[in-house]
């Protein structure tokens, strides 16, 4: 579903002095339709500026992007607008991902609204979408500050749904909740995964999240993939250094006790 | 009640009065302001509530009269100014780069030239009526709000909903209307509060400088012809003082009303958590 | 000796929906040199616990009960008294550092102001404790970075300027709160070790919903939810056999574990349930949960919990 082959995203500050930064540098990647990829790595590698250079909301500047056999890379934007739909992204911060001054309600009728559905159907859309990601009735007219980061990241993924997309990115969705909510919406994203057949690009520093969620997992490091493999083959037994490096370090951060006593 | 409160509430009780006798003035006044209404330069009395002037005309009535061109002028600078203001700030801070970089040259530029010596200029070369006047000042005067306003805008364009937004396939227009305007709101409020009380005293000013459009009578120019005709030294206090004091309460009541709304003007954008 | 003791505390606040309960008769105790973890959810109400204890709460709080310090009720005291108090001898390392840090003054400065306000040095010396301070929170370049700004800092180094802050005057007692959220693990890593050491010398209440960090940090362990603490007790004991059904939720819902779920969400601190505040979401919830509301009952000197199972 997604072919991403060569990608780089330059960024350059400076008018007379050119400071190049190679954000992403030389990018190969592929996804299947229905597969889920991890993307792991440290903050300041390059994943976000990937996961958004994919939906072109940043400006490629060498390689090809290649969506559903559809190259995308240089499409012009009232084009990429009609594929947008398709392919959306779901961010960290839960509190900023909504406007603040709109409803529930109106968060989630908004996508709506965008696709063209009729008025008529929307109450009944929403109400649907809002079932489907655990919540309930009473929250719809409700603000964003008036929910906790969970039920607003629960919020986000109705809005998203909405669209009915193939392709989900989801960046770093959970680093900014709780140990027991993040449980809660790894759960959630994992069940309308697979439900809907989503396709998945799953985004984190951590580790142990990215191989709970993953089929795949790419270890990005300094702009550039240093290792593709399985959860088991990367946590196992890691070939490059900094992979060895991150795996070491998800193993030391466990807590000993393993059996569950009641 | 809070201070900010009450602050709050006085000031647009004072504002409202304001407004009720700059809409229902001609059911106020005794007489019609321009015309003879008795001797001249009489004395407060029962049927002159402020005397009259080096015209015979009834300064009460004036006075009433008064609140209607001050108002508009202040209105109108302040919804254009407010407009463009916003508009370009809006513009300037969602889409950065070099849009940004251009506007904000461009506006340091037109800032350096001083715009009440040039209003001036224009009012004494094309004496414009009332109308035109509003516009003018509204042109000239919009500059100074874009630097806020656009610098709201830049971190709100940060959030990510701006993006989930984008990435939904909304159009950059539908995205700056219906997702950054209503952000600004409280900011745009206070600036268009602040800018008609700018203009109103600016509109006074003018009229005191004898620019004022003489088919409209406004408080500027009553000061002025108290000035002329020797209010000081004849002692006409009710002639020199009563539109002076107007305009004092009005513009306390403007900016009293902005500052109770300055603890609106930070947008709850995030929220500790327990 | 009991540095802090709190005694059937309950804070509330009023608001538009009604007043947010967000205390419920919290007793807990500190000894001297202990280091207690208060975990749970974002929303149970353990930051209003901390400020609670520093009053720094909106004055329209309801507050009830006695919270004593080194056998002093703080909250009889009167505000000149507490701040003569605060910074001194209770310490506090405030959540989020991004928006703690005062953008335009630098990161020595802020440090110097508590030294300054507290032991009345002059800006010269107290600044010059402010970069020793730095080097003890491990700041490479410390003389340097004193000078620089918030902003120049990256997140885990602003950490480690926080816990300077509240660390400049010695404090007896200090209360970590969420010092790792937002950190990547690499960062977490070193912030929770510096946290591990002051901890060694000084009485420390560390609120956090980061289940490792409390680990290796903590003597004791107290649970709370919805605005109660429903667990209490050694670390090792609350962490290798918990008592509530909801402690072992959290505990299944870690990564090694398998990040199993709890059902539900927690209660609104408005609209509080009758009985057993976890009966929604508890897997063996019986009658009685929902007629009777659970005391906290001592399973042994070292483990108190407050559930019916237990009765």
């Amino acid at each position: 579903m997604i072919e991403i082959t060569d990608l780089k995203t330059t960024f350059s500050t400076g008018l007379f002095k050119k400071h190049t930064i190679n954000a992403v540098d030389g990018v190969s990647l592929h996804i299947k339709k229905g597969e889920t990829l991890g993307l792991v790595g440290e903050s300041g590698c390059g994943k976000t500026t990937l996961g958004k250079t994919i939906l072109r909301l940043v400006e490629p500047s060498a390689g090809t992007i290649c969506f559903d056999n559809q190259d995308i890379t240089r499409l012009s934007m009232r084009e990429m607008r009609k594929i947008r739909p398709r392919m959306q992204m779901i961010f960290q911060d839960p509190d900023s991902s909504l406007n603040p001054r709109m409803t529930v309600a109106e968060s989630i009728a908004e996508p709506l609204r965008l696709a063209g559905t009729k008025k008529q159907e929307i109450p009944k859309r929403v109400e649907e979408l809002l079932t489907l990601v655990g919540l309930s009735l009473e929250h719809l007219d409700r603000h964003p500050y008036e929910l906790s980061g969970g039920q607003n990241q629960r919020v986000v993924l109705a809005r998203v749904l909405a669209l009915e997309p193939d392709f989900i990115i989801a960046d770093e969705p959970t680093s900014a909740l709780d140990v027991s909510v993040q449980a809660q919406i790894l759960k959630l994203i994992r069940d309308l995964k697979d439900e809907l057949g989503l396709t998945c690009l799953f985004i984190s520093h951590d580790l142990m999240v990215v191989r709970h969620m993953s089929d795949s997992i790419a270890v990005m490091g300094q702009g550039k993939i240093v290792e593709i493999g399985t959860p088991d083959e990367i946590f196992e037994s890691p070939s490059h250094p900094y992979t060895k490096d991150l795996v070491s370090f998800a193993k030391n951060a466990v807590l000993p006790y393993k059996k569950e006593s009641k | 009640m809070s201070k900010k409160n009450l602050a709050m509430r006085v000031s647009i009780a004072i504002f409202a009065i304001y407004l009720l006798i700059a809409l229902f003035a001609p059911l106020l006044t005794p007489y019609d302001p321009f015309i003879i209404a008795g001797g001249i330069y009489e004395e407060p009395s029962p049927e002159h509530l402020l005397g009259t002037n080096d015209l015979a005309q009834d300064i009460f009535s004036q006075l009433i009269y008064g609140t209607r061109a001050t108002l508009l002028l202040g209105f109108t600078g302040a919804i254009l100014s407010v407009s463009i203001g916003t508009a370009i700030g809006i513009v300037s801070g969602y889409y950065g780069g070099r849009v940004d970089e251009f506007i904000t040259r461009t506006l340091d530029i037109v800032m350096t030239i001083p715009t009440f010596p040039l209003l001036l200029v224009m009012m004494m070369f094309f004496t414009p009526g009332i109308y035109v006047t509003g516009i003018l000042m509204g042109l000239l005067g919009s500059a100074r709000g874009v630097r806020v306003i656009r610098s709201q805008v830049l971190s709100i364009a940060q959030m990510n909903f701006i993006t989930g937004v984008k990435v939904m396939g909304a159009s950059d227009l539908y995205v700056m209307a219906k997702h950054v305007l209503p952000n600004l709101l409280s900011l745009v409020t206070v600036q268009f509060v602040f800018s008609a009380q700018h203009f109103m005293v600016m509109g006074i000013g003018l009229g005191f400088l004898g620019l004022g459009d003489s088919n409209v009578i406004d408080w500027g120019q009553m000061i002025d012809r108290a000035y002329q005709n020797g209010g000081v030294i004849n002692g006409l206090w009710w002639w020199l003082i009563p539109p002076g004091m107007a305009v004092t309460f009005l513009s306390l009541s403007l900016a009293l009303f902005g500052y109770s709304m300055e603890d609106e003007i930070n947008p709850r954008m995030k929220l500790t958590r327990i | 000796m009991d540095i802090i003791r709190i005694k059937n505390l309950n804070a509330g606040f009023p608001t538009k929906r009604g007043l947010v309960r967000a205390a419920t008769s919290v007793d807990l105790t500190i000894r001297e040199g202990e280091c207690l973890g208060l975990i749970g959810e974002s929303g149970c109400g353990k930051t209003v616990l901390g400020m609670t204890i520093m009053r720094l709460l909106q004055p329209n709080t309801i507050i009830s009960g006695e919270i004593f310090y080194k056998g002093q009720n703080l909250l009889a005291l009167k505000e000149e008294e507490m701040r003569k108090l605060r910074g001194k001898e209770l310490g506090m390392i405030l959540q989020n550092s991004t928006t703690s840090l005062n953008p335009v003054l630098s990161v020595g400065d802020q440090i110097a102001e508590g030294i300054i306000l507290h032991e009345g040095l002059r800006k010269k010396e107290a600044r010059e404790k402010a970069t020793e301070l730095l080097e003890k929170v491990q700041i490479k370049n410390a003389a340097v970075m004193s000078k620089r700004y918030p902003h120049e800092f990256s997140g885990g180094m602003r950490e480690r300027a926080m816990i300077a802050i509240a660390l400049a005057c010695s404090p007896s007692f200090v209360i970590a709160d969420e010092p790792t959220t937002g950190l990547d693990n690499r960062t977490m890593k070193g912030v929770i070790s510096l946290l591990a050491e002051v901890a060694k010398s000084k009485s420390m209440l560390f609120i956090t919903h980061d289940l490792a960090a409390a680990f290796e940090i903590c003597d004791t362990i107290a649970v709370m939810y919805a605005g109660e603490i429903v667990e209490w007790g050694d670390v090792d004991e609350v962490f290798s056999a918990p008592l509530h059904p909801y402690t072992s939720g959290l505990l299944n819902s870690l990564p090694e574990r398998g990040f199993i779920a709890i059902p539900g969400s927690s209660p609104s601190l408005i609209d509080l349930p009758g009985g057993c505040r976890f009966k929604e979401r508890c897997a063996c919830s019986e009658e009685r949960c929902a007629r009777a509301h659970p005391l906290m009952k001592e399973i042994s000197s070292s483990h108190k919990v407050r559930c019916h199972r237990y009765d």
